[in-house]
């Protein structure tokens, strides 16, 4: 048992609609799954129920070994600060903030001082590419280069797992497929698990293992083999 | 089919754009009742001026036909003014007096309804023993206010009362007309009115120019897309101005229909002692119209003002590019303002003081988010934590949002700086209690004191009659008894024709009136003006968060705790506050500098401590009002951009 991250009998209603029922899923370390389905197939409710944004009605969810989905809404979000990372599809950076701040924020929520924590951020500009952007503002940068940037603010802290929710819904195709495979690499190299909802299959294949979620049940591939 | 569109975009604005819309016509309503407030206030001291200048009589000019004989006197009764007005006819037919059915016959008196209730309600050797009795009572139009004691007394021209010496000031004069002039002191409450006014009216006009850019801050992104998908700006502008005029037509009925509510509690302000008519403070109809028109009018050139980047650029909005920075011409546009002040003093016209107060006020808002953004660089540069940093980088990125959420309360410690030095200090008096003096002509206060003993002795008022070469005093026995008091003034009525006994308390009482109706109007201005700073600071406070909540909702997912980000958002208002509200305060007292009357005394800097600690308190309360809303926006589970 080297999971990372489990979900055990997930369900999650909305009202009458049943969004997760009785979900099993498990990742193990520096694993990269990727949860594919329609629009309204549950997936982001998936994510958010893993990531401790949302609680479930029933079930149980376990980071290395440790129960979170019966934490309080504070030790949840420590938990969201100290060991998962995120990349969303876009909106997710400061526009006041230069890219070199947006990535030491993490750190400086944690108790990190300034100096130091800017100082840890822009070591991530060169393996992400971004050399010469630390001090540009989110609005001076590509689409491409913004991701990248929220890929560096999502390992910066040294997540056990990273939750990416379409991370290139926003991107053309070649962009696209760089993130992916910065995001992938990076991850892997940190030694991070990564976790993935998209409903592109190009974007699927770039991780060890997909899911498919149906009218919130998993088709197949819930659990490693 | 501009229009057809932006009705629907207004409608279809989803609950937050609904919301949006509701500030900002709240915020237009809130304005406009203020306003017709500041404004009316103006055209009110008016009417009174007028209403009062029959009384104070102008002397027919060389070769005019004098048609009356017309001398004003004041008289006093527990503590309140009477004011005494001799009328005598010269010829047939003399002209009929405002408030009157005709002109008063010797021997006649008229009295205000106030005076003629307090005549009954006291016994006559208190009161209505000075008067002859009385003959009818007089219309509203001879009154300035409602509660004001009147009584007009006929007399024959060649009566002592109309002949005897007197000052050159009150000494009755043979008038061509009744039309008179408005007094000294109507004209002083007018020019002290018209600076309440332009201290009122600024932040009216900045928060009602706020509250037109929360619209256009709720729309620009979709507007920011139309451009986009090819509409003109021309267009854009009409759809913006469209819908600005259309939610700024409904603040400002909703506006005057709170005005017309709250009337009867405003003229309920007492003002050179008495309320008001309601007439007074409802504006005429040109008035009415001129701001139904105006503020829609204004509203709408703000919004226009705050769409520029739309218009420019299309992908300004949408891409989020850095502002351009603010010029450092606008701290030149303030210095210039300022260097003003020292030239002028209290003789200098009440034009250009005015004109120089509003100038002042408007550049210090003109100044106010190049000071932001500089206060914004120094935070950042400075930060430790990630609120201050994120306050910090905020300030700089948008300093106009920061500023509207601050200048409101900013612009009232203006307010509270100018009146802190203007405010006059207690009155200090060295009357004898319970002493009544009557000035007499040179030469009889023998025979002068001789007949107050004997019409005390006959009023049963015991008293201590002493004489001087030109007074005669009185000092009643019981001096704590202000009904002894009125017997003795009413056993001396008529003592001196022309003349009354008062106390030293009597003298001083247009002064201690003054100094009340000044510190009653402080009150007023600076309750308006805080009115408006803490409405402006919670609407702009909450409309910060709407504008933010896709980044407050991810910050929130990613971790980041609610108190950082409420620490961030104070830090953001209070940051700028603490500097803008006391340089405003510094600045403001700099303007009154030359119109100072002697050192600052203790009621204005009280006055001033109580108003910064009011300024914070509001807008902390307000920020702190927007909290929940922070959180509802924050734990939406999945923020979509709209």
């Amino acid at each position: 048992m080297n999971d990372v991250l489990a979900g055990l009998a997930l369900t999650k209603r909305f009202g009458q609609t049943v969004a997760l029922g009785g979900v099993d899923i498990a990742v193990r370390a520096a694993e990269a799954v990727a949860i594919m389905g329609p629009s309204g197939s549950g997936k982001s409710t998936l994510l958010h129920c893993l990531a401790g944004i949302m609680k479930p009605d029933d079930g149980e969810v376990h980071l290395l070994g440790q129960r979170i989905d019966a934490m309080g809404e504070r030790e949840r979000s420590a938990l969201r600060r100290t060991r998962f990372g995120f990349v969303f599809q876009f909106g997710q950076l400061l526009p006041e903030l230069p890219a070199e701040e947006n990535v030491a924020l993490p750190l400086m929520l944690g108790g990190v001082a300034r100096a130091q924590a800017v100082r840890q951020a822009r070591e991530w500009f060169g393996p992400l590419g971004l050399q010469g952007m630390e001090t540009r503002r989110p609005g001076e940068l590509s689409g491409g280069q913004a991701q990248r940037v929220a890929i560096a603010r999502a390992l910066v802290t040294k997540p056990a797992v990273v939750f990416a929710d379409e991370p290139t819904g926003a991107l053309d195709q070649s962009t696209g497929h760089d993130t992916m495979r910065l995001l992938v690499e990076a991850t892997r190299a940190n030694g991070a698990s990564l976790i993935v909802v998209t409903h592109d299959p190009n974007v699927a294949a770039w991780c060890d293992r997909t899911v498919e979620v149906r009218d919130g049940k998993l088709l197949a591939g819930g659990v490693p083999a | 089919m501009n229009l057809e569109l932006t009705w629907r975009l207004l409608k279809g604005g989803g609950r937050r754009g609904l919301l949006g819309t509701w500030l900002t016509l709240g915020a237009v309503a809130v304005s406009t009742a203020l306003l017709l407030f500041a404004v009316t206030a103006n055209f009110a001291f008016e009417d009174r001026g007028e209403r009062g200048a029959w009384r104070n009589p102008v002397p027919a000019a060389q070769g005019q036909r004098a048609v009356a004989v017309e001398g004003t006197r004041l008289d006093y009764v527990r503590d309140r003014q009477i004011v005494i007005v001799d009328l005598a006819a010269l010829g047939s037919s003399p002209p009929v007096p405002p408030g009157m059915p005709r002109f008063p016959a010797p021997g006649e008196a008229y009295f205000s309804p106030a005076l003629a209730a307090l005549a009954k309600q006291l016994p006559a050797a208190q009161l209505a023993g000075r008067f002859p009795a009385m003959t009818g009572v007089l219309g509203e139009e001879a009154l300035v206010h409602p509660e004001e004691l009147v009584a007009v007394v006929g007399q024959r021209p060649d009566a002592p009362v109309m002949t005897a010496p007197r000052g050159a000031d009150d000494a009755p004069v043979r008038v061509a007309d009744l039309a008179g002039e408005p007094s000294m002191d109507s004209q002083g409450y007018r020019i002290l009115a018209l600076i309440g006014s332009v201290l009122m009216v600024v932040p009216l006009l900045v928060f009602g120019g706020a509250a037109a850019r929360l619209t256009v801050a709720r729309r620009d992104q979709r507007l920011a897309a139309l451009r986009l998908v090819g509409a003109t700006p021309g267009q854009v502008v009409g759809m913006t101005v469209a819908e600005a005029v259309i939610v700024a037509f409904a603040g400002v009925l909703t506006g005057t229909v709170a005005y017309a509510l709250a009337l009867p509690l405003l003229t309920r302000i007492r003002m050179s002692g008495g309320p008001w008519f309601a007439a007074d403070l409802w504006p005429d109809p040109p008035v009415l119209a001129a701001t139904v028109v105006a503020v829609p009018l204004l509203v709408g050139l703000s919004a226009v003002a705050g769409l520029r980047r739309v218009v420019v650029s299309p992908l300004g909005v949408a891409k989020r590019e850095t502002p351009p920075a603010m010029r450092f011409l606008r701290v030149l546009v303030l210095l210039a303002a300022l260097a003003a002040f020292p030239l002028m003093g209290r003789d200098t016209g009440i034009a250009i003081i005015v004109a120089a107060i509003g100038l002042a006020f408007l550049s210090v808002n003109l100044v106010g988010p190049w000071v932001v953004a500089l206060i914004g660089r120094i935070t950042a540069r400075g930060a430790r934590g990630p609120a201050r940093l994120l306050a910090g980088r905020r300030l700089v990125d948008d300093p106009r949002s920061a500023w509207r959420t601050v200048s409101g309360v900013a612009l009232t410690g203006f307010v509270a700086g100018f009146l802190a030095l203007l405010s006059p200090g207690v009155l200090t008096s060295d009357a004898v209690p319970g002493q009544l003096r009557v000035l007499v002509p040179e030469g009889s206060s023998a025979t002068v004191a001789e007949h107050a003993r004997d019409r005390l002795r006959e009023a049963g008022v015991t008293a201590t009659v002493k004489q001087s070469d030109d007074v005669v005093a009185v000092t009643v026995a019981d001096r704590d008894d202000p009904a002894t008091l009125d017997r003795g003034r009413t056993a001396l009525a008529g003592l001196v024709p022309g003349r009354t006994a008062t106390t030293g308390a009597d003298d001083d009482h247009t002064g201690a009136q003054l100094l009340a109706d000044i510190g009653v109007g402080t009150v007023v201005v600076l309750s308006v003006s805080f009115l408006v700073a803490i409405a402006s600071a919670g609407i702009t406070a909450a409309s910060s968060i709407l504008d933010r909540r896709q980044t407050y909702g991810l910050l929130r997912l990613a971790g980041t705790p609610l108190a950082v980000l409420d620490r961030a958002r104070r830090a953001e208002t209070l940051i700028p506050l603490t500097v803008m509200g006391g340089g405003s305060i510094l600045v403001g007292a700099f303007c009154a500098t030359p119109f100072m009357f002697g050192a600052p005394n203790a009621n204005g800097l009280i006055m001033l401590l109580v108003c910064v600690g009011l300024g914070f308190a509001g807008v902390l309360a307000a920020g702190a009002l927007s909290r929940p809303l922070l959180r509802a926006v924050t734990t939406d589970p999945a923020p979509r951009p709209d």
